[in-house]
């Protein structure tokens, strides 16, 4: 499993490094990643059959204890199974289709380390190690989408996916951890039993929802499915068919059944959520005439129903919903490539457009219709055989699940049709009809033909994959009572899929039906205005608050910094039981300490620059004398060192100053907060000098200083070591203090040299 | 502070001492775990050395004795420092626990070496490199406006 992950890596370095030399071989090196998949879960089937499981690890951080624990089970091995297969026959179908582009290896490259991260996220046990993964599909999901980064549309379509899945990735990492907390282990296959119900417990499954709402991109977060069609369509295949939407049904039925045991509202939100986007989704599909849109809508329809099921934490429809999972990915992994093929050859995926494709590309028009049979699971297709299963599932449960299904699956008929008959029937009497050559190339027809002829085989054969789905459901307490047959028999379930086809073929026939279903749809906001608003909104919310707090008024900032700094421990005063002087009292203290006030006073007094920079040295150096006498040696000098040089930094700003401070009016507001400061930091240096603690925490450094960290010095111990985090934040903050400074004082001197 | 009114033999002074003040300034890194000082405190008597290095012989001055890119030291200080508390993760042990080896050198007698001293190098560097940075900023040569005239009062 390791090696399986690291191959695709290394695939996808071998491309980006050779990109100017494989040339046409780019799509066929990278198939050697999904083909590795397919070979490895197909090596793995006779055992897991037998019902075993694989783990590997490899250690990461072992004192974190933070590794990436993998672990394939009869459910991981489904998902091996579909990504392996749809992603070869992509791989194949995008050799014909990117030949002669140049960009094509970097493409390759990107879809390979994407179908890794898939494979990636599908073994993985440990609940960190899928984070890892799934942001990982994030971000190379991006690249694909954003392939034609010339277009502002795909850029604009790339960053809607990246920040939509990205927030929900953060939502699922805050989720997974909690989650990890509370079970107290990080693996998936030791959570069960393990988690109670409880605040935490909901907190964490609720933040684990919206990861996976967002990337299987649900309802109300589906917008940004349709965009990414901006990507080229082997990619988009892909993305829809067998990856990353899928991602976030394989983690809500992976989790699912334990979110059910604990959470009472997991269904019926899941349900609500899943069949909300099925029915929405289907209806969108319905008005497109785009055809890649048409099935991206279909798809959003799709998966709201495949994530209903399979989180549903339910035996029979996660047994359904599966199969209909393996059944999705097969027809809309292969109807996108036969899109793929139709824009390569016309020119054009607008059905107005598409005319009497059919005569030219027989061959292709047999693909889509046996791909299509199965989306609108039509007898005889694996589609048909998985919803049987879905609708017995559903008859047992609840009514309104049922008549929601069946409405969607009557939108899923009808755009199945219009697909059909837009793609390969005559053109609109208004546009001008797109022109094909005759016959499809091989090495586009054959993949989509390939996948298509699957759901057809497993159709007849429904009986082949049954076990696998089988086990993949173990983990979920109960007992399977549906069918995955080829014939159902008479019984309650055929009527809904009967009825949702003769209803379907009946919408979609009908033009006078959806005109107004496509006039209604006008008028409600979509996601991607949602999505367009609420980004607007925020960049506006931001830039008011930052023109609020950053006004850019010094004084102001200096003013909120002391007032809070003297405002919060104000209550801290009370607590002070005596006020006494600091100190032994011994001469060299008054000494240093007359000298000190005499510098102040005379720094209150002084006109010029120089001389008050002299005074303000003098108060430091009188500090770290105090510092020395009290057996603060390594403060003093610090203390020092610092005056030193701050005095010689001053020293050069100062060339560029006045030589004397402008002559200001006292303003009331400044003097009161500059003496409430003064008089707050009396007081309490007072009050710390009577507070004799019983311990100090200097005590157990100076114990520890030598046995653990080898320094006599203790101060430096604390800084390197003890509190050696503190010195790494501290000296951060100083480097980009410094750059800060430098980067600010710079163009200001070379735009004044400019003008003079 | 204008540049015509400095002493041709302060100058010469300042040169001579900012070099052995730059020793100096190892030295305090180098002792600094057993007795005061350490990478802050050493980091700290660089600067003060480029600071005179400036006022004797300007930013060139500065340029010839500390050769390198203010931005430069502070990037590989920070970065030893970050890669020093990182490392005991590689080797199974806690974020920035430190360890030592001891062993006797010909002449100079028992050597500890610490690795919390890489630790402070980095932090020298970084102080180093900020010193350098604000004297190159501040003290690259541009219209002074010292003029008396300019004061109001």
């Amino acid at each position: 499993m390791v090696a399986l992950i690291v191959a695709h890596v290394v695939l996808a370095t071998v491309l980006v490094l050779a990109r100017t030399r494989v040339g046409r071989a780019a799509f066929a090196i990278g198939a050697l990643g999904p083909a590795a998949t397919l070979a490895y879960a197909i090596a793995f089937l006779p055992d897991v059959l037998d019902g075993e499981t694989r783990t590997a690890t490899v250690s990461w951080v072992p004192s974190l204890d933070l590794g990436f624990d993998l672990r394939l089970d009869a459910y991981g091995t489904v998902f091996l199974i579909v990504i392996g297969t749809a992603g070869l026959a992509i791989f194949l179908h995008a050799t014909r289709y990117f030949a002669g582009t140049p960009k094509a290896a970097t493409f390759a490259a990107e879809m390979t380390l994407f179908a890794g991260a898939m494979t990636g996220i599908v073994v993985s046990d440990h609940l960190l190690s899928v984070f890892v993964f799934w942001e990982l599909t994030t971000i190379t999901s991006y690249l694909l989408i954003g392939y034609s980064d010339h277009l502002a549309r795909a850029r604009s379509a790339a960053l809607h996916a990246a920040l939509v899945t990205g927030a929900g990735g953060l939502a699922l990492l805050g989720g997974l951890v909690l989650l990890a907390r509370e079970s107290g282990t990080y693996l998936i296959s030791e959570m069960d039993g393990a988690l109670s119900a409880g605040p935490i417990t909901t907190t964490a499954f609720a933040l684990i929802l919206v990861g996976a709402v967002t990337k299987s991109a649900q309802f109300p977060f589906h917008g940004w499915l349709p965009g990414a069609m901006a990507a080229p369509t082997p990619a988009s295949a892909f993305l829809h068919s067998a990856t990353i939407v899928k991602a976030g049904i394989f983690l809500v039925g992976k989790l699912g059944f334990l979110a059910v045991a604990v959470n009472d509202w997991w269904f019926p939100t899941v349900a609500t959520i899943g069949f909300v986007t099925m029915a929405l989704g289907g209806w969108a599909a319905l008005r497109q005439t785009d055809l890649k849109l048409l099935l991206a809508y279909g798809t959003v329809s799709q998966l709201g129903f495949l994530f209903a099921l399979i989180g549903s934490g339910d035996r029979n429809l996660a047994f359904g919903g599966l199969a209909l999972l393996v059944a999705h990915a097969a027809f809309k992994a292969s109807l996108f490539m036969t899109v793929g093929a139709i824009d390569k050859l016309t020119g054009t995926r607008d059905v107005r457009q598409l005319n009497e494709l059919g005569r030219r590309q027989p061959a292709l028009m047999w693909t889509a219709v046996a791909a299509t049979a199965s989306m609108a699971a039509f007898p005889l297709t694996f589609g048909f055989a998985a919803k049987e299963a879905v609708f017995d599932g559903l008859l047992e449960l609840n009514g309104v699940l049922i008549a929601v299904a069946t409405i969607a699956s009557i939108l899923t008929v009808a755009y199945s049709i219009r697909f059909l008959v837009g793609a390969f029937g005559p053109a609109a009497a208004d546009a001008e009809p797109a022109t094909a050559p005759d016959g499809t190339p091989w090495g586009l027809l054959a993949p989509a033909s390939a996948l298509a002829a699957v759901g057809i085989v497993l159709g007849v054969f429904p009986t082949l994959p049954k076990k696998l789905i089988d086990l993949s459901g173990a983990s979920i307490p109960g007992e399977i009572d549906v069918k995955l047959a080829v014939w159902p028999g008479f019984v309650p379930a055929l009527g809904f899929s009967l009825a949702s086809l003769a209803l379907g073929a009946v919408l979609a026939l009908t033009p006078r039906l959806i005109g107004p279903i496509a006039a209604c749809s006008q008028i409600t906001p979509t996601a991607d205005s949602l999505f367009a608003s609420t980004v607007r909104r925020l960049i506006s919310g931001a830039d008011r608050i930052s023109g609020t707090i950053q006004n850019g008024s010094l004084p102001a900032y200096l003013g909120t910094i002391l007032i809070v700094a003297v405002g919060l421990p104000l209550t801290a005063l009370w607590r002070i039981e005596a006020l006494t002087v600091p100190g032994s009292g011994s001469l060299i203290e008054l000494l240093i300490a007359v000298v000190i006030v005499a510098a102040i006073v005379g720094l209150m007094v002084v006109r010029r620059r120089f001389a008050a920079i002299i005074l303000l040295g003098a108060v430091g150096y009188g500090l770290a004398g105090l510092f020395l006498v009290l057996g603060g040696a390594d403060l003093a000098i610090t203390q020092l060192l610092v005056e030193t040089l701050v005095i010689g930094l001053f020293a050069l700003v100062l060339r560029r100053l006045p030589a004397g401070f402008e002559k200001l009016s006292i303003q009331p507001v400044r003097l009161a907060v500059a003496v409430s400061v003064a008089a707050f930091v009396f007081v309490l240096g007072l009050g710390f000098g009577a507070a004799e603690p019983e311990s100090t925490v200097s005590d157990g450094y100076l114990e520890r200083s030598v046995p653990e960290a080898a320094g006599q010095n203790v101060v430096n111990v604390i800084l390197v070591d003890f509190r050696g985090l503190d010195t790494l934040g501290e000296i951060t903050v100083l480097g980009v203090a410094a750059i800060g400074a430098a980067g600010l004082v710079v163009p200001i001197i070379r735009s004044r040299r400019e003008e003079a | 502070m204008s540049r015509e009114r400095q002493s041709a033999i302060l100058d010469a002074g300042i040169t001579v001492a900012s070099g052995p003040i730059l020793v100096f300034s190892l030295y305090l890194l180098a002792a600094g775990h057993n007795q005061p000082g350490g990478g802050f405190a050493g980091g700290l008597v660089a600067g003060v050395a480029i600071v005179l290095a400036w006022a004797g012989g300007g930013t060139e001055l500065v340029r010839r004795i500390v050769p390198l890119r203010a931005s430069a030291l502070m990037g590989v200080g920070l970065l030893i420092s970050t890669l020093t508390a990182l490392a005991p993760l590689v080797l199974d042990m806690g974020f920035l626990e430190s360890g030592y080896i001891e062993f006797a050198v010909p002449l100079i007698g028992d050597v500890k070496l610490v690795s919390a001293v890489l630790f402070d190098i980095g932090v020298y560097l970084l102080v180093v490199g900020m010193s350098l940075a604000l004297v190159r900023a501040l003290g690259e040569s541009g219209p002074a406006t010292t003029e008396s005239t300019e004061v109001s009062s």
